[in-house]
């Protein structure tokens, strides 16, 4: 089972990777894009339960003042679908993501013993005018994605 | 329950441990602080407090130091908050509920707020946190610090008494934005458990970067209602000695006033 557990800012508080990446985006030229919502996404593959996935989420990868949580469940990643508008940055296959092997550690400590792969993604979520596949793929190389070590994925 | 421990502490060494685990980096110098101020320290790594799970209530002082506690991984102090909490939670509990001082720097602030000792160690659950700052930069400077005394004109907190009413220190943190709903932070200030504020070097209201982060009311540092467990981003480690200072400021000619801070607390239970 693989879970993909998205964790965003909570309304009324302020976003600052997303207000950062307006002004960045700006930066490389694109002056129509008028917020941005930064998500960092963690998806965990491996024989854990939606109750435990839950838990996770909760204690673990979400501040419970300033962020909420969103879960996504799939039986392969062939079942997911991207959000229009938006871009996912994830490590390409075979890049060490460090932040990963940490929350390995504090999915164990938080008492779930499973053998679990964890990878971590940022998913930006684009508002503005004439968006479109051009100006996406441009946000995502010439900014979001480091293109030698992270793929990014737009629908 | 505070003032007969420390009665029965009056003869004895003050035992200090400090926590310390993978991406601990201010541990150094927060021993030599405690060490000045005639403490007996030991750093001790999460795990080996974990295998031993009585072990710090053998300890007079907790300090939870600043750093990167796993490369601040997930969000800053997030895993070394959960695994203190699930692996040594009751004692951690007692320990904070017995009176002893606990200090919690910068990394370790995050840390208490994260396991909610910190507004509210009964409770022992989160209820405020400390998120990026407003300007999503690691922010490293000076700043100016209004001691708050509206307790009968003292501090609440055991570990800032006789502070002159503005101090500096230095801050250097990404993640010192101090949040909590209006009920908590009404809470926090009607029991008068703000202990430091970000202003200006009069002691007036500022702005960025004098506040390095915008925390709501200017929060840089709290307690909780008894006084004896302190939270606070800014690093009085950082000033022992006023040769530390910029403008080599201090007291008895030698000493930073980041120094009186420990000293607060190793004289309260001699």
């Amino acid at each position: 089972m693989i879970f993909e557990i998205e964790i965003k800012t909570k309304k009324g508080f302020v976003d600052p990777q997303g207000l950062h990446t307006v002004s960045d985006i700006a930066g490389i030229g694109i002056k129509d894009i008028s917020s941005v919502d930064y998500v960092a996404v963690y998806r965990i593959n491996g024989n854990i339960t939606g109750k435990q996935a839950d838990v996770v989420a909760k204690e673990l990868l979400s501040d419970k003042i300033t962020e909420d949580y969103t879960i996504k469940q799939y039986n392969s990643l062939d079942d997911k679908k991207l959000d229009k508008n938006s871009i996912e940055v994830w490590y390409k296959h075979g890049v060490t993501d460090t932040v990963s092997e940490s929350v390995v550690k504090a999915i164990k400590d938080l008492g779930i013993k499973e053998d679990l792969v964890v990878k971590t993604g940022k998913k930006y979520c684009l508002k503005g005018k004439n968006i479109d596949d051009k100006k996406l793929k441009k946000i995502a190389t010439g900014l979001l994605a480091n293109t030698l070590i992270q793929e990014y994925l737009i629908k | 329950m505070a003032k007969n421990f420390a009665m029965v502490n009056k003869m004895k060494k003050i035992k200090v441990i400090i926590i310390r685990t993978a991406g601990t980096n201010c541990d150094y110098e927060l021993k030599s602080a405690f060490e000045l101020c005639g403490a007996t320290v030991d750093r001790v790594h999460i795990n080996e407090l974990i295998s031993s799970k009585n072990k710090i209530l053998s300890y007079d002082v907790l300090a939870v130091p600043g750093g990167f506690s796993y490369g601040d991984d997930i969000a800053s102090g997030k895993i070394l908050s959960n695994e203190i909490k699930y692996k040594l939670g009751d004692n951690v509990k007692k320990f904070a509920l017995s009176g002893k001082p606990i200090i919690g720097i910068c990394n370790g602030f995050q840390i208490l707020v994260k396991m909610g000792l910190l507004p509210k160690p009964e409770n022992f659950e989160q209820i405020s946190t400390l998120s990026y700052n407003d300007s999503n930069k690691f922010e490293c400077r000076w700043v100016h610090l209004k001691t708050e005394k509206k307790n009968n004109d003292r501090t609440l907190c055991l570990w800032t008494r006789d502070l002159p009413d503005v101090i500096s220190l230095p801050v250097a943190h990404g993640e010192g934005k101090f949040v909590a709903d209006k009920k908590i932070l009404d809470d926090i200030e009607k029991n008068n458990q703000v202990v430091f504020r970000y202003c200006d070097k009069n002691g007036k209201d500022t702005v960025y970067p004098q506040d390095p982060n915008g925390s709501l009311n200017a929060i840089a540092g709290v307690c909780n209602k008894k006084g004896n467990v302190f939270g606070l981003m800014p690093h009085p480690e950082r000033y022992i000695y006023a040769l530390q200072h910029p403008s080599r400021e201090g007291y008895d000619g030698v000493y930073g006033w980041g120094k009186k801070i420990f000293q607060n607390a190793i004289d309260y239970l001699k």
